[in-house]
């Protein structure tokens, strides 16, 4: 993109770039994104202006397709869980949270074994991330970031899930972590709104209380 | 044409000339009477018929002549290539068994370690002795007298004498071999193309052509040696013969009778053309030979390569020998083991070296295995190709490092995670050649995008440096190998070994000093600090250079451990003194540096030169001398700026990466391009953003902005 003196805006982190002006770069329009990883520039472009403009993060550009729209929301989810998970590795010790629990109503099973297993809760959470990782990324189901099969589609629903649990422990086990992180991301509430934008899960798995206090359950039924 | 010149010049130089034919005195009357007699076209014998024969034969004879030219300037050159490839092979050969030599002794070593170690004795298996290598020159004169090549000479060299003796006895007309030199010009053109197709063909696409003449001749020749062309030269003089027979048909065609053209055709076809055969068969073994030594080679490499780690060490020093060899660099030698065996250059050859059969079997060898010199080098040189793709990052991989002896690297990402891949553990990708690579282990503790990399010597300790400001220090326990991991393992918190904090702002810099465990790493917030991160008060030194700017990349100066190279981003290096701590070289372009964006993006320096290697965001990659702090190289290498900078572990090649997509292998000796791969997609302005050699095996990486990470092999 060039600018009115001629010179172009290269987008880049070069080394020596200081923590703040990481990604600091005048936006560029989603149109214009000739890459094939425009969808998430789109995105990682909308959190870095506001976290908190949850609605146009998730405002779906035009022409654009639903499936690799949700593929690469979920990624960034993902990627950013990271950062949950590294604050949980300091206080969620699996002495204390031997099992992946929210409420006491359910314990998890840990779906990255061969037979489902009792994994402590900081390990549920690696596990989980992990293989949502590899399969997220692989070549198999996901071997192109612009166009998705729609059975691959079919497979985000279970990888939400399963990494939702990891934000409904933190928030029952290790509410500062929880709220410090959250206020300072808040994923926890772009996912609860994600989630049910595209229904990839039911309202009833979804028992971080985020949607009753943005009231916006009777809206999004409505 | 001539041939009226010539004649009306002197008779005798006719009859010289022509040879056998017997023109008689009266030759010199019948040019003078030759208006005269123009009526008498009845007569038997008429002066216009003799005339008529006698231009008729001298342009056959001039004809013939200049096509026995053209053969022999084929033959000539023929020769020039076979004693060329003898070279090469020579040279190959000398290589081989120097490895082959290498290896033994380093088996030797092995057992007898081995054997210390079981039974507390010393082995006796004979010679013990390093390996001493020949100089070339005894080999060549060695070969001299044993290859059966040379063992042909007497007879090649008659066949030769007699051509010239031959082609002198015609004569020699320079008008004619201008004519024809370009057409030989064209086909020695030809030359290397026709012989490749034909080793791989079989059939060359003059074949045809070749086999047309080749009957036709047959008519005329009693017992007929070859109704085919046997050898690549032989269909190739055919050629030429046709292509000039076809051209001047009229004279072939005229009623004259040729008696003396079997004879000549077999005197010139015969004689080299067995002498050739040998050769050019030796050049179509050629090919297979070469795979099959190479294969051999390699198969005894790989083999010897599972014994041990020490093994496997010397291998790589002998590549770096024989390297030196051909490169002529100066090799430092410090820490390295083994050095008994290097190679003595002034020491003759020692005849007791043990071999066994291994010797009988390279000298056997000798005459077969050809190799072009300039090829020999390309022995050394492959073609890189992708084998592994390494998805597992959810953003753009920023940094990767290699395992310095198993075939393991660490990945470093944006996505705040670093993850560990061992590359024999791998998913088949569907419908493509390249093998997917399922990571062994993700480290967390960044709460940022992680920058750099580093992986101690051992590959014990992992460094990682990040926008978090925090360089971690990762460790595996139980000092089981990093290769064995199950990725669902139970979180271990000492993994994380320790965290090294002091560093105000991004670091996006690390480098380590294998023989101290140390570390340097430098930082957005302006500072290059060195540490001894596994000891109490880790922080040793802090280097600033405040004109500079912020610095961008740092590395150990490699000839001289108690320095530090930093890239500043205002296009500037200083060499620091770890120990004082003071700068002792600026390595400045001396040119305004503000203008253009000359930022450096990547510093690296040699393994074994006082050489400083620089990668700018002006597409340039530099070259510094570490003692004068001049430039000595720079050049364009990319079209868009230039990321990152390996050099493998023999300094020979360097490898850069760019944000144009591509990676490209650069030859250090000459600066030029072997290779250039498009590696990785871009993500907003960037692409490539580290590129690394593997310490020990034949692996490169690039890591991208499209969080792919991929190994070449
Ligand atoms: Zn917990
Ligand atoms: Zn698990």
């Amino acid at each position: 993109m060039k600018m009115a003196d001629g010179s172009v805006i290269l987008r880049r982190n070069r080394p020596g770039t200081k923590a703040k002006d990481f990604c600091r770069w005048p936006d560029e329009v989603f149109e214009e994104m000739d890459s094939t990883l425009a969808v998430q520039q789109y995105i990682q472009q909308l959190i870095k202006r506001d976290p908190a403009n949850i609605d146009l993060i998730l405002k779906m550009p035009d022409a654009q397709d639903e499936g690799v729209w949700k593929y690469e929301h979920l990624r960034q989810f993902c990627m950013e869980l990271n950062g949950l998970a590294v604050r949980l590795q300091n206080e969620c010790h699996p002495e204390t949270c031997t099992q992946m629990t929210a409420t006491e109503q359910w314990i998890f099973l840990c779906a990255a074994h061969k037979t489902p297993k009792e994994c402590p809760a900081i390990d549920y959470t690696r596990h989980t991330l992990d293989g949502a990782a590899c399969l997220l990324n692989s070549n198999k189901y996901f071997p192109s970031r612009v166009s998705i099969k729609e059975s691959s589609v079919a497979k985000l629903g279970s990888v939400c899930r399963r990494v939702y649990r990891i934000f409904s422990h933190a928030y029952y086990h290790h509410r500062v972590i929880f709220d410090v992180f959250e206020n300072e991301t808040h994923l926890c509430r772009r996912f609860t709104h994600f989630v049910t934008k595209y229904n990839l899960m039911s309202k009833d798995n979804l028992i971080v209380p985020i949607l009753e206090e943005d009231n916006i359950l009777d809206e999004s039924e409505a | 044409m001539k041939i009226y010149g010539n004649l009306t010049m002197e008779d005798t130089s006719i009859r010289e000339n022509g040879g056998q034919i017997q023109m008689g005195p009266q030759g010199g009357s019948v040019v003078n009477n030759k208006p005269s007699e123009q009526g008498n076209s009845q007569v038997q014998y008429s002066i216009p018929g003799i005339l008529h024969f006698i231009q008729h034969e001298w342009a056959r004879f001039e004809l013939e002549r200049s096509q026995w030219e053209v053969d022999r300037a084929e033959l000539q050159a023929r020769i020039a290539f076979l004693q060329g490839e003898r070279k090469g092979q020579e040279n190959l050969k000398n290589d081989l068994v120097r490895r082959i030599k290498m290896l033994e002794y380093a088996l030797k070593q092995e057992r007898a370690k081995y054997h210390k170690l079981k039974y507390g004795v010393d082995l006796q298996q004979g010679d013990m002795k390093p390996p001493v290598l020949e100089d070339s020159n005894n080999v060549d004169s060695q070969a001299e007298t044993e290859s059966p090549v040379v063992a042909n000479h007497p007879s090649w060299r008659q066949g030769r004498q007699l051509l010239r003796q031959y082609l002198q006895e015609i004569g020699y007309t320079d008008r004619i071999i201008d004519v024809r030199s370009t057409r030989v010009r064209a086909l020695l053109g030809l030359n290397n193309n026709a012989e490749q197709d034909e080793n791989v063909n079989g059939a060359p696409v003059n074949g045809n052509e070749s086999n047309k003449r080749a009957s036709e001749t047959q008519g005329r020749r009693t017992p007929a040696k070859k109704t085919q062309p046997s050898s690549l030269a032989e269909a190739m003089m055919m050629e030429t013969e046709a292509a000039v027979m076809v051209n001047l048909d009229f004279l072939t065609n005229a009623d004259v009778d040729m008696e003396d053209d079997d004879d000549i055709n077999e005197d010139v076809e015969l004689e080299p053309g067995d002498e050739m055969d040998d050769d050019v068969k030796a050049v179509k073994r050629k090919g297979k030979l070469d795979d099959d030594v190479d294969a051999e080679a390699m198969e005894v490499l790989n083999e010897l390569n599972l014994l041990s780690e020490s093994v496997d060490h010397q291998r790589q020093d002998i590549k770096e020998e024989s390297n030196e060899w051909n490169k002529g660099l100066s090799y430092s030698s410090t820490g390295k083991p083994c050095r008994q065996l290097r190679i003595n250059d002034e020491e003759n050859i020692d005849s007791t070296l043990g071999l066994g059969e291994l010797a009988q079997l390279t000298v056997n060898n000798d005459a077969e295995t050809t190799y072009d010199i300039s090829s020999s080098k390309e022995a050394f040189r492959k073609t890189w190709n992708a084998k592994y793709t390494l998805r597992s990052h959810f953003d753009g991989v920023r940094a990767l490092a290699f395992h310095p002896t198993e075939p393991v690297l660490i990945t470093a990402s944006e996505d705040h995670t670093l993850k560990l891949w061992n590359l024999q553990k791998t998913v088949p990708a569907k419908k493509s050649a390249s093998l997917d690579v399922e990571p062994l282990y993700t480290f967390r503790c960044h709460t940022g995008p992680v920058l750099c990399l580093a992986i101690s010597g051992t590959g014990e300790y992992c460094y990682s440096g990040g926008l978090d400001r925090n360089i971690h220090c990762w460790h595996r326990s139980h000092g089981c190998s990093m290769s064995n991991i199950d990725p669902y393992d139970l979180f271990e918190p000492e993994v994380l070994n320790c965290t090294l904090s002091g560093h105000t702002d991004a670091v996006w810099g690390l480098s380590v000093l294998h023989s101290r465990q140390h570390l340097v790493s430098c930082a957005a917030d302006g500072t290059v600090k060195l540490w001894a991160p596994h000891s109490e008060g880790a922080l040793l030194n802090t280097f600033t250079s405040e004109a500079d700017g912020v610095p961008s990349s740092v590395d150990f100066v490699n000839d001289e451990p108690n320095r530090i190279v930093a890239a500043f981003n205002s296009s500037h290096s200083i060499i620091f003194d770890t120990e004082t701590g003071k700068p002792v070289v600026r390595l400045e372009s001396g040119q305004d540096s503000v203008a253009a964006n000359k930022q450096i993006n990547r510093v690296v320096c040699h393994p074994t030169l006082p050489l400083t290697i620089s990668a700018h965001e002006d597409r340039h990659i530099r070259f510094w001398d570490n003692n004068t702090g001049k430039i000595v190289h720079s050049m364009v290498a990319h079209l868009d700026a230039v990321t990152s900078l390996a050099v493998d572990p023999n300094g020979l090649y360097l490898l850069s990466g760019s944000h144009d997509c591509s990676i490209r292998l650069w030859h250090l000796d000459n600066k030029t391009c072997v290779q250039e791969i498009t590696a990785h997609r871009k993500k907003f302005d960037e692409s490539i953003l580290d590129v690394a050699f593997h310490p020990s095996r034949p692996y490169i990486a690039s890591a991208g902005a499209d969080g792919l990470a991929k190994v070449f092999v």
